[in-house]
């Protein structure tokens, strides 16, 4: 508990939470544009247009915000060079998990307001009856570990690497592939690729009428792989970055 | 009752891929000792002072820190009486000094009080409110310092600690290391490249060369290899040498010469006249000062840098 105390205390001038809201606030302008007069129609689908939307802007959006707060969160003790120090008065297993903690209170709050934004915006848009509580429980519970299995993916990275560049364009680079993705189908087993599996919501769009008809996916065996892969990924990273941080030296 | 010593590493090694940085190296820091570790660029003592840390594993032997031989479990708490500046100061540039060493302060679980205190004996009282990103490279230093300070631990690890001083800031800092022993009962463990840095502070000494600890002793013996002798230069080199031996004159040859201890003019001018009473031609007749750098060099190689 000192330890992660220490950490918020380590970020203090750094406007981390500033920078999230800048980027967070990218995505909410996006979903005000989409739909942003909707018709009788779209307001009777409304609520589950929003399921199906989310992700889509999430898969683009998501990975370059962790890659940000993580290497905001490591990058204090890289420019200061203080890991030999803090190692001299933490395991580097501490440190480590106090980062992690740290990041999750972030991508905790980031996700609260997205979903919180999301109703909103419905119920300012008129969208008719209510959100179907299970489903959005659901997509906030997904949402939430697909950002951790990509937070820690970018810990890893950005406390492995002085230079924050690799990190950083790493994440870049998970946005460009989950939009690639996204057109190819909707399930990846890679970590990027977590926010479709986890989508809910599936589409047919009739060329003809050009009607859209959303619908709840019925999840084939190999798409609940994929969506099982996100808290495989969880561990994984996070394994992988505690026993690599603990095992470099300093 | 022998006094324990609070550092001792047995045959501590650390070899990375086939480079064998740190060989064997059997350091022993008695208590209240200002131990200089003294070695030119590239020797292995950062290497050596991360281990005594934990910052590096060894491949080979071991540590003890106050009598207790260090292991992974029992390696935190024995750093709690420990404090370190390890190459160049750690700190975070956005925040300032105090909030610095608030953190360090948090974690080390000391008092609160600590903070001034230490503030106070690095003389950065005044600039205790400004981001460390303002602070001058000195400033840094004696920041670091603080840190280590807080606490005010048994042992002291301070690893090249007036690196990119100006000579106001070294001095400044000399005088605060002499300090701490007598002030605050700490032992401190100083690294250097500079012999006079070292023989300014310290009272013992380590020198390791190529990783090997090749001296270790009071500063004071050092001191006593130090010492004047008379060098002579005679035909019969073993004649003379036994002659001196018999007069009970501690003669040593070295090269074409006899090294004797230092004496007055009297006794040469007679010991002269015994040997050419012997047939014995004296050639030369030299005064001979070996400095404290001349036994630095020739124990730690003539290319190290001083």
């Amino acid at each position: 508990m000192i330890t992660l105390q220490t950490e918020f205390k380590k970020i203090k001038r750094k406007k981390i939470g500033l920078t999230m809201c800048a980027l967070i606030g990218i995505q909410f302008a996006w979903l005000l544009w989409s739909g942003s007069r909707p018709d009788e129609n779209e307001r009777l689908r409304g609520w589950i247009s929003m399921l199906y939307n989310l992700p889509l802007v999430s898969v683009i959006m998501m990975p370059t915000i962790m890659s940000v707060l993580a290497s905001r969160l490591a990058d204090v003790e890289h420019k200061g060079n203080t890991y030999k120090l803090l190692n001299t008065l933490r395991r580097p297993g501490v440190l480590y998990h106090a980062k992690v903690v740290c990041g999750t209170f972030f991508i905790l709050a980031i996700s609260i307001a997205q979903f919180v934004f999301v109703i909103a915006l419905g119920y300012a848009r008129g969208y008719a009856g209510h959100p179907e509580w299970k489903h959005y429980a659901t997509a906030f519970l997904l949402n939430f570990a697909c950002c951790m299995s990509l937070y820690l993916l970018q810990l890893l990275l950005s406390m492995l690497f002085f230079n924050q560049m690799i990190p950083l364009v790493a994440g870049l680079g998970g946005s460009m592939l989950g939009l690639i993705l996204m057109y190819i189908k909707m399930y990846s087993f890679l970590p990027w690729g977590g926010f479709l599996s986890a989508a809910q919501v599936s589409m047919d769009w009739n060329p003809e009428t050009k009607v859209i008809h959303f619908y709840y996916r019925e999840y084939s065996p190999i798409e609940l792989c994929a969506v099982f892969m996100i808290f495989v990924w969880i561990v994984v990273f996070y394994t992988a970055g505690r026993i690599l941080f603990t095992r470099k030296e300093v | 009752m022998p006094t324990q010593n609070l550092v001792e590493t047995h045959n501590l090694t650390k070899q990375y891929g086939k480079v064998r940085c740190v060989s064997a190296v059997n350091m022993q820091v008695p208590p209240g000792a200002i131990y200089g570790f003294l070695g030119p660029n590239g020797a292995g003592k950062s290497t050596t002072l991360k281990m005594i840390l934990g910052l590096a594993r060894p491949t080979d032997g071991s540590i003890t820190l106050f009598g207790t031989p260090v292991n992974e479990k029992n390696r935190m708490k024995l750093l709690t009486q420990t404090g370190s500046l390890i190459e160049s100061p750690s700190y975070y540039g956005h925040l300032t000094g105090e909030e610095n060493l608030r953190i360090i302060q948090t974690l080390k679980g000391c008092s609160e009080k600590d903070i001034d205190k230490v503030l106070k004996i690095v003389r950065l009282n005044e600039a205790r409110g400004k981001l460390v990103n303002h602070y001058s490279l000195g400033m840094k230093q004696r920041l670091g310092l603080a840190a280590a300070l807080l606490g005010f631990p048994k042992l002291l690890i301070l690893d090249e600690p007036t690196n990119g001083l100006d000579p106001a800031g070294i001095q400044e800092m000399r005088e605060l290391i002499c300090s701490l022993p007598g002030a605050y009962g700490m032992t401190v463990l100083v690294s250097s490249h500079l012999l006079s840095e070292i023989d300014q502070m310290a009272d013992h000494v380590g020198i390791i060369r190529k990783g090997e600890l090749v001296y270790q002793d009071t500063l004071e013996s050092l001191h006593a290899h130090a010492k004047e002798q008379i060098a002579i230069r005679v035909s019969h080199t073993a004649i003379a040498l036994d002659l001196l031996r018999q007069d009970g004159i501690e003669a040593a040859p070295e090269e074409d010469y006899l090294l004797l201890p230092m004496m007055d003019d009297a006794y040469v001018a007679n010991l002269c006249r015994q040997l050419v009473a012997q047939n014995i031609s004296l050639y030369r007749i030299e005064k001979r000062e070996k400095s404290l750098e001349d036994i630095f060099l020739s124990l730690t190689g003539k290319e190290s840098s001083l």
